[in-house]
């Protein structure tokens, strides 16, 4: 047989389980669940939930002991603020208290009596901010804003008593050392902006390995034997044909859901979007691939079909957390670093944040970028093994079936 | 009604020898969830992230800029890490992942300082990592205001003032935070505790509708039921009895485990804690029959369990509030179990308040324990006439 023959023979293979598993994927509707609708309904959703960016208006609750000019001023430019409302008014801490525990407000600042006549004698006036901790962008809000509205009045008194004769001199002295804080890479300090890039790389992972489990879960079910390949066909011999056969239906398919994913979502809902079409295409290619071959990788360990939803769909929230961006990767500890090297939505999310979000080119990425070829290619080299392993094992089955049936025909004519 | 016990005493004895026959039960009962509370109580055992990259451009390079930047250094939270030439330069080590921020001192700013010409001096932190941001933030600004204060105070003892002169001229109002319960700002405590109960429904969610499902897909339905004399109620109760115990041995272990041994803050009483563990395990394998009930196939129900159940994480509301997110979907963060579990564990175990405050989550759990009622016929006769199809 002529190599040229060869390499027809295993294209011709390659096309036909190609065939039979995009059949499959078409045909059933729990892999068509995860391929098609949680990719194009799940950032819908989440781009929903975090489309407001920021929480303003945050109900705090004020018990003004001293209501004097001075307090009632910092109470209304704390209401004036984007983030604070004042909701309530109350008697005394008590009544605050229970304000709390109603849920109507999210803290309580408390003016003590002495307050203005404290700032009039020269001492310091105190205010006192009671924040419920259960939520940590009310408190950051509160807190804020009451530490602002402080200097800012602050500024004007120190003026007043500093008995300078410029207000270019006044403006001096109150700050002698003038600062500024720029927010780069996502400036409105957006939720959405912030964790949705990392979530959509982590929806293409989990959604390819959920659903190459499925398709390989019911493979195994409807074989006789509940084997991964079928035995005796000519076609399913080479694992390298499996392996290319199956991973084309799936490229095939993620080349449109990860446009979706990675172009789509940002544009339709204005988050942060610097990264070129070259370079995300750059940096999805291997991404995409290494998922597939993940995917594979795991499918071949799944006995069952629902099996793999009870183990990748609980590992989501920790993968997500191990990306290193909702907690700042030099925090996480060492081992989980190491076990976070073994998914490539570490490297992926991180990629794709710091190129979309934050305008990085390939070249600041390429450590990420190395990484995501060698998971492709390793999970590939994996890939190809296990079903090298899982034929090897489907024939032995075969042949142990078989034997046994011969025996029990021999032992049938023994008897006869 | 002896008769009754008795079934379901022998379904439970059933119920036992598949969780142990199968090994993804005690994988998905015991060791995934209590692996996840390891996960995340280790991943922010700091509490706060700490020591984080910063870098420096300190174009003016005096005694004065140095001793701030050493000051900077001595921030927890913060450690200087790198120093650049330039703000560009800067900026690229922020996209490579050096350095989460940087501090700027432009040339001439002591020079300025000096001659009381208000120099300007910046901070540029990333905002595409949330946490860290915001706190570096925080550094940063203080940083910032120290040197401020630093050059005042300097020229008001010069002229002769007491130290509690100064400190009133330079700050004449005092902001004094309580951060009520959790004075440690501790991150683990407020993540965690969501997640983690997060987590574990859904494991519950799940393996409820799992069990229920690979009676059809095992073929096993109409044994089982023949076992209950086809009263669904008394096969439901056996089924699900064992592994309510499970259940609630692994959400007390872990309310053992983080309120008591880590010791995150509840100000409410142990009991509460008792209470709120039993309406979690109840209330998700409510859901879980429900879910079932409604579509009754293995994958199905499986599906909308565990897309659920991620989906509440977000609509829990705990690290991007619901008060923040559009109204609809305020309402419906109502069909979350998590929400109201979060809800009822901030006000009654975080902060202490009475159970009469949370009783509208209180009642909800209830309706969630309450769902599978509705579905029970359709169970029954899915588990007698359906055959399952791979």
């Amino acid at each position: 047989m002529s190599i040229f023959h060869k390499i027809y023979e295993d294209l011709q293979h390659i096309c036909y389980i190609w065939r039979r598993e995009m059949q499959q994927v078409v045909k059933d509707e729990g892999i068509l669940i995860f391929f098609f609708v949680v990719p194009i309904a799940y950032p819908l959703l989440y781009s929903w939930i975090y489309n407001n960016e920021t929480v303003h208006e945050v109900p705090v609750c004020v018990v003004d002991m001293s209501n004097t000019g001075l307090s009632r001023e910092f109470v209304h430019k704390c209401d004036a603020s984007p983030d604070i409302r004042v909701a309530y008014y109350a008697q005394d801490l008590d009544e605050g208290i229970s304000l709390v525990s109603r849920q109507l407000v999210k803290g309580i600042y408390f003016i003590p009596p002495d307050f203005e006549t404290n700032v009039l004698r020269m001492k310091q006036g105190i205010i006192s901010v009671y924040c419920d901790m259960s939520l940590m962008l009310t408190y950051k809000a509160i807190f804020q804003t009451s530490q602002l509205v402080s200097m800012e009045m602050g500024k004007q008194i120190q003026t007043k008593l500093s008995g300078l004769y410029t207000s270019r001199e006044e403006a001096i002295s109150a700050k002698p050392l003038d600062y500024e804080d720029v927010p780069i890479f996502n400036p409105k300090g957006g939720y959405g902006s912030f964790v949705l890039p990392a979530v959509l790389m982590l929806i293409l992972q989990q959604t390819l390995v959920l659903g190459i489990g499925l398709s390989a879960g019911t493979t195994r079910e409807e074989n006789p034997l509940g084997a991964l390949v079928p035995v005796g066909d000519k076609r399913y011999e080479s694992s390298f044909a499996i392996v290319f056969g199956k991973a084309l239906v799936y490229f095939m398919i993620y080349a449109v859901m990860g446009a979706w994913l990675v172009a789509g979502v940002p544009r339709l809902f204005h988050f942060p979007q610097l990264a070129t079409w070259q370079s995300l295409l750059t940096i999805m290619l291997p991404y995409t691939l290494a998922c597939i071959f993940f995917g594979i990788v795991v499918s071949c360990l799944v006995k069952y079909r629902e099996n793999v939803m009870l183990i990748m769909v609980f590992a989501s929230v920790p993968m997500l957390f191990l990306t290193g961006i909702s907690w700042p990767q030099n925090n996480i500890p060492g081992w989980l670093q190491g076990v976070s090297w073994l998914f490539p939505s570490t490297f992926g999310a991180r990629a794709y944040v710091r190129m979309n979000s934050m305008g990085a080119t390939l070249y600041d990425v390429q450590t990420e970028y190395r990484i995501l070829w060698i998971q492709a290619g390793a999970y590939f080299l994996l890939a190809v093994a296990v079903y090298r392993y899982q034929i090897l094992r489907a024939r032995r089955y075969a042949k142990e079936r078989l034997m046994f049936l011969k025996h029990n025909k021999e032992a049938r004519t023994l008897n006869s | 009604m002896l008769e009754a016990l008795r079934q379901i005493y022998n379904i439970m004895l059933r119920e036992l020898a598949i969780l142990r026959k199968n090994y993804i039960y005690p994988f998905c009962m015991v060791v995934f969830p209590l692996g996840v509370m390891v996960f995340f109580t280790q991943l922010m055992d700091d509490g706060l992230p700490t020591e984080m990259p910063i870098g420096i451009v300190d174009a003016d390079n005096t005694t004065t800029t140095r001793a701030l930047i050493r000051r900077l250094d001595a921030f927890q939270m913060s450690r200087i890490t790198h120093s650049y030439a330039t703000v560009a330069e800067a900026r690229k080590a922020i996209q490579n992942n050096e350095i989460y921020g940087f501090l700027y001192f432009p040339k001439g700013t002591t020079e300025k300082l000096l001659a009381s010409r208000q120099p300007k001096i910046s901070y540029y932190y990333s905002y595409t990592t949330l946490a860290a941001g915001a706190l570096l933030m925080r550094d940063l600004k203080t940083i910032s205001t120290l040197g401020s204060a630093a050059v005042g105070q300097a020229t008001m003892r010069a002229k002769g003032f007491t130290p509690d002169q100064i400190q009133t001229f330079l700050q004449p109002i005092k902001i004094d935070l309580h951060q009520i319960a959790n004075p440690w700002t501790s991150y683990n405590s407020y993540l965690s505790t969501m997640i983690v109960p997060g987590m574990m429904m859904l494991f519950i969610f799940l393996i409820t509708a799992y069990s229920l499902g690979t009676e059809l897909k095992f073929n096993t339905s109409k044994q089982w039921m023949e076992m209950a004399d086809n009263n669904v109620t008394i096969a439901l109760i056996g089924k699900l009895l064992p592994q309510t115990m499970i259940w609630l041995a692994v959400v007390y272990s872990y309310q053992y485990y983080v309120f008591f041994h880590l010791g995150f803050p509840h100000l409410g009483s142990p009991w509460m804690l008792v209470l709120l563990g039993l309406m979690q395990v109840l209330a998700s394998q409510g859901f879980g029959v429900f879910a079932f009930g409604l579509l009754p196939s293995l994958r199905m129900s499986m599906s909308v369990c565990s897309l659920w159940a991620v989906l509440s994480i977000s609509m829990a509301g705990s690290a991007f509030p619901v008060m923040g997110m559009d109204r609809p979907l305020q309402s419906l963060s109502w069909l979350f179990p998590l929400r109201h579990y979060y809800m009822i564990y901030q006000t009654c175990v975080f902060n202490g308040f009475p159970l009469i405050e949370s009783w509208f989550h209180f009642a909800a759990l209830t309706g969630f324990l309450l769902l599978p009622w509705m579905v029970v016929k359709k169970i029954k006769n899915a588990m007698l006439t359906y055959v399952y199809i791979p």
